[in-house]
């Protein structure tokens, strides 16, 4: 899945770093600031959802990041729930287009 | 005095000593219904003295209530006029002070232009067998009432009683079928066996429990649980049979409400599951084939994204087999001689791998000799690879996997044991259940075990689960031995 990613961002010129779990993500996280978070919402070991929240505490206001799910669905409480409370400000299932994940960064 | 004159005179002291011995009442009443004598008995019963009977008029012993009643004036009469005596007609007497008595009376003719008025107490007897009907009525409401079917036969097998509940049941009345077989309302290939129980109770003692249909009046059959008991006698002869029936169709139908609704329950565990394992690979194709739309893409990419997309739907596949052989274990497959440890070695080979990347050590003491179990290889390979996974799953951090074995006589128990995090006491009965899972959604279908378990079971064998939280599980696979 990270494959897909990688090459689509890529494409597009941006710098992309990828790590298979949440443990991982968590310390990528922690040393450095990302323009942009693409998170899956189960990794092997966290919830990604989690990862961010977890994320946010340690970067009060830095961290700007979407859901990516095959587990989810669009209007799913859960996600309503997390883009209310403003832990990610997009939702992406799978199957998604390119042209989907690239509407999900920010302008900016 | 002279001799012939003793002996009236005895005789009739004699009499009047019988008659004032006999615990029935003796009236002699002349043919203008005054009392001529009475017995001892009476004047007790009646609470009168002698002086005021003897010589008095019927109407003024008896009270008027029940010389209406019973119209026993006119019945005397009648027996002076025909000659013919009445018998055993009852009268409800109440003398003051003493409470109601019930009597049965008759009233004779005798040679002297005089009848006699034997009355006998019958209130004991009275009360007796109307607390023997009041006991037989309340059991026949208890048996009327029961909403299961209650019948009693004869040794033979043939219909006494027959309750409503069976009326209702079978839509036959009880007029209907007594003294009919039982039987006759059974299906044709039950006969025998059930005129079987019924010799079995003529000289058993024990019931019978058994289930088969009852044929209703239109040809129906409704499946019923019934339940034979031989009826004994008070010196233990077997005087007929109790069989009661339970209309089996609620529970029946109750069962499979319940599993209906387990199976939509396992449908929507196994939805988040299922989507994620298979969304993840369409996503990957999705995106590899949209990159193969784009225009100047280097040969090499080209190429990745094939790949990717056949990779992709492999997962996809796997994943719906999986599912599959779920629901069909494998029918066409025969079964073969096996060498059980040929199996357990090939799946560790497949498995070795994983180990080694989550730092686990595998301990292996099995026997250096074939043990050799009738069965699938493929099969029983599966049995393994997802107890192993299991097992791997369990070990996040590392650990020690061990495989031993038993060999009693007729079977052997290999035992797969884990240094893992264990299973909660509350799940060690659901580990079989089919979707049950305690693996993050993604990490397991929850269909592993159950798979094992059904394979497990096609080998007649068995498959137990021991853990505490904590401290490990361990699987024990059991096969009968060739």
């Amino acid at each position: 899945m990270c494959w897909v990613m990688e090459c689509i961002l890529r494409l597009q010129g941006y710098e992309v770093v990828a790590v298979p779990s949440g443990g991982e993500a968590c310390e990528q996280l922690a040393e450095r600031d990302f323009f942009f978070v693409f998170m899956d919402a189960k990794l092997p070991d966290m919830d990604g959802l989690d990862v961010i929240r977890h994320a946010q505490k340690m970067r009060p206001g830095k961290v700007r990041a979407a859901l990516v799910s095959g587990y989810h669905y669009h209007d799913d409480p859960i996600i309503r729930q997390a883009i209310d409370d403003g832990v990610i400000c997009g939702f992406l299932a799978k199957p998604f287009t390119h042209g989907d994940l690239l509407k999900a960064l920010p302008s900016a | 005095m002279s001799d012939n004159d003793l002996p009236p005179n005895r005789f009739e002291l004699l009499y009047g000593m019988l008659l004032d011995a006999i615990p029935s009442s003796v009236l002699l009443v002349d043919e203008k219904l005054h009392i001529v004598s009475v017995n001892r008995n009476f004047l007790l019963k009646s609470q009168r003295g002698e002086g005021k009977t003897v010589g008095r008029p019927l109407s003024e012993v008896f009270p008027t209530i029940i010389l209406e009643n019973t119209d026993i004036e006119r019945r005397i009469r009648e027996v002076f006029r025909t000659g013919a005596s009445v018998k055993g007609q009852r009268m409800t007497y109440r003398a003051p002070g003493i409470p109601i008595r019930i009597y049965y009376y008759s009233i004779l003719p005798i040679p002297t232009r005089q009848v006699m008025l034997l009355m006998e107490d019958v209130t004991e007897q009275v009360r007796l067998s109307e607390e023997v009907r009041r006991v037989e009525r309340h059991l026949a409401s208890v048996v009327e009432s029961a909403s299961d079917i209650v019948l009693s036969t004869d040794t033979e097998g043939r219909i006494l009683t027959w309750n409503s509940a069976a009326e209702k049941l079978s839509g036959l009345s009880a007029h209907e079928v007594r003294d009919h077989y039982f039987f006759q309302f059974c299906n044709p290939g039950q006969q025998a066996a059930v005129n079987t129980l019924f010799t079995l109770m003529k000289s058993g003692n024990e019931s019978h429990t058994t289930e088969f249909p009852l044929v209703t009046r239109n040809g129906d059959s409704i499946l019923v649980s019934w339940v034979f008991s031989p009826m004994k006698d008070d010196y233990g002869q077997t005087v007929g049979a109790v069989v009661v029936g339970r209309d089996l169709a609620e529970r029946r139908k109750l069962e499979n409400q319940l599993r209906q609704s387990q199976k939509l329950a396992a449908l929507g565990v196994m939805a988040g599951g299922i989507a994620h394992e298979i969304r993840n690979p369409l996503a990957v194709c999705y995106s590899a084939a949209e990159f193969l739309l784009m225009d100047n893409i280097p040969p090499e990419f080209r190429k990745e994204c094939s790949r990717k997309i056949q990779v992709g739907i492999q997962k996809a596949s796997a994943i719906i087999e999986n599912l599959l052989r779920f629901a069909r274990p494998s029918p066409d497959t025969e079964m073969a001689p096996v060498d059980l440890h040929a199996v357990i070695a090939d799946t560790l080979e497949l498995i070795s791998n994983q180990a080694k990347v989550q730092q686990i050590r595998i301990q292996l003491d099995l026997e250096n000799r074939p043990v050799l179990v009738l069965g699938v290889s493929g099969l029983l390979q599966q049995v393994f690879m997802n107890i192993f996974l299991n097992a791997i799953n369990a070990m996040p951090e590392g650990g020690v996997l061990s495989i031993g074995e038993e060999i009693f006589e007729a079977e052997v128990a290999v035992h797969i044991a884990d240094t893992g995090v264990g299973i909660a006491e509350s799940d060690l009965d659901k580990v079989f259940d089919p979707f049950h899972t305690s693996s993050p959604v993604g990490k397991g279908t929850g269909l592993g075990l159950s798979i094992c378990y059904s394979i497990v079971q096609q080998h007649l064998g068995s498959i137990q689960v021991q853990s505490s939280p904590g401290k490990g599980a361990t699987m024990t696979v059991r096969l009968p031995l060739l």
